[in-house]
């Protein structure tokens, strides 16, 4: 054997090296292993437990606001909800089709359903296929409708909480919502729905303040 | 996994300037030693006479893909998020021929034309003139091309989705067609050289 080796050129040795490594390859077949489900149930429970996965209904408004383009804001309803209202700058997506949405183990990705238990599972799926930021917003569509398109002041409001009303009128106005003029039990909720084009999404660049949304462009 | 660097943010964009330097620098170091600044040598490939090119770049895409292979199977890479351009099949077919007759009638690829320039060559430093105009050319008129440059799209494309195998089917398949491609260059070199042994210019 160490004979055989000896004759050979370097050229020669480079290729049976070469035709090795190529034939461990075809015994291996697929090289990444990231396509099963690696989870670590301490670690998830954990993140569960300290809510560090969740994003408020007020801090996404504030980050589309600004303009903020460093996350994808996934609506895990169905398309027909979809068209009907989303949040601006989110892509539909359904659970099942997650996988093959393109999204990056490295991006942050916040997720959103009606409520929040759709949007808990996609969440637990992600985080079993390694995706690393992944971020619930807390409350789903639910609480941006309460919250950020249709406000209502407390009955009996402190003065903290009116100043937070007065910045959350401004907040909904901009996502084209109407802040109840009375407490939500007098105003009853007969307020129409803004349409999904309105406003703009803030990633055309024409948002109020923050660098407009700028897309890595890759390649040789 | 950590790799790659870049997109797991182990540097940022600044940094990121820094490390295509030394990677531009090294390449083009290599194409000079390899004697890729020679319109000559690079010429030859179409004459079967010199198939030096074929060979050091063959041993480039080896190399690279079996690391590729091996650092994503030890999970040391994350295949998933190593960039794949898309493929726009007709306008890519027709760049490569535009860049293949460019090729054989200018003696340089784009890479090479950069290292030969460097070299102090004037036939490199001409071709890289040429092609800046080219690029500005192109840019300017880019409204025109740009219903064919979108065209027939296919997406992030790659071999062993189009086929339906597995990496390392496709891993090997290149490994056998290079290391055939090799044996072949070295008899087609012997036999332009017999035949022009007798009549040598």
């Amino acid at each position: 054997m160490k004979n055989f080796w000896g004759t050979l050129t370097l050229n020669a040795r480079l290729g049976l090296v070469v035709a090795l490594l190529g034939l461990g390859a075809l015994i291996i077949g697929n090289p990444s292993r990231t396509s099963g489900v690696t989870i670590d149930p301490q670690e998830l429970a954990r993140i569960v437990q300290t809510e560090t996965d969740h994003v408020s209904v007020e801090e996404l408004a504030d980050w589309i606001i600004q303009g903020r383009a460093d996350f994808r804001l996934i609506d895990l309803r169905s398309e027909a909800e979809f068209t009907q209202y989303h949040i601006p700058g989110a892509e539909n997506a359904s659970i099942t089709a997650l996988s093959e949405h393109g999204l990056l183990r490295n991006e942050k990705i916040i997720l959103y359903s009606e409520g929040g238990i759709h949007s808990a599972q996609a969440w637990f799926l992600l985080k079993a296929r390694e995706y690393r930021g992944v971020y619930l917003l807390r409350g789903g569509l639910d609480e941006w409708k309460e919250k950020v398109l249709f406000p209502a002041i407390p009955e009996h409001p402190t003065p903290d909480q009116a100043a937070a009303f007065e910045k959350m009128k401004q907040v909904s106005t901009f996502f084209g919502g109407t802040p109840l003029t009375g407490t939500r039990e007098q105003s009853g909720i007969a307020v129409a729905m803004p349409k999904p084009a309105m406003p703009a999404p803030p990633a055309t660049g024409a948002a109020p303040g923050g660098p407009p949304a700028k897309k890595k462009k890759e390649g040789c | 996994m950590i790799a790659p660097f870049y997109k797991y943010g182990l540097f940022g964009d600044s940094v990121s300037l820094i490390v295509a330097f030394v990677v531009g620098i090294g390449f083009g170091f290599f194409l000079e030693r390899a004697g890729f600044g020679n319109a000559r040598v690079l010429a030859a490939q179409f004459y079967f006479t010199d198939l030096r090119v074929f060979k050091v770049m063959f041993t480039a895409i080896l190399t690279a893909m079996l690391g590729i292979f091996y650092l994503s199977w030890i999970g040391f890479l994350d295949l998933s998020l190593v960039y794949v351009s898309d493929t726009y099949l007709l306008p890519q077919v027709v760049g490569g021929l535009i860049l293949g007759f460019g090729f054989v009638i200018g003696g340089y690829c784009p890479g090479t034309s950069a290292v030969s320039a460097s070299t102090g060559r004037i036939d490199g430093a001409i071709y890289l003139v040429g092609m800046l105009a080219g690029l500005i050319v192109f840019a300017e008129f880019f409204p025109l091309v740009e219903g064919f440059y979108t065209s027939t799209p296919m997406g992030r494309i790659t071999l062993p989705d189009l086929f339906h195998l597995s990496y390392g089917v496709v891993v090997f398949l290149v490994v056998i067609m290079a290391v055939g491609g090799f044996a072949g260059a070295t008899w087609a070199e012997k036999a332009m050289a017999a035949r022009k042994g007798a009549p040598k210019a």
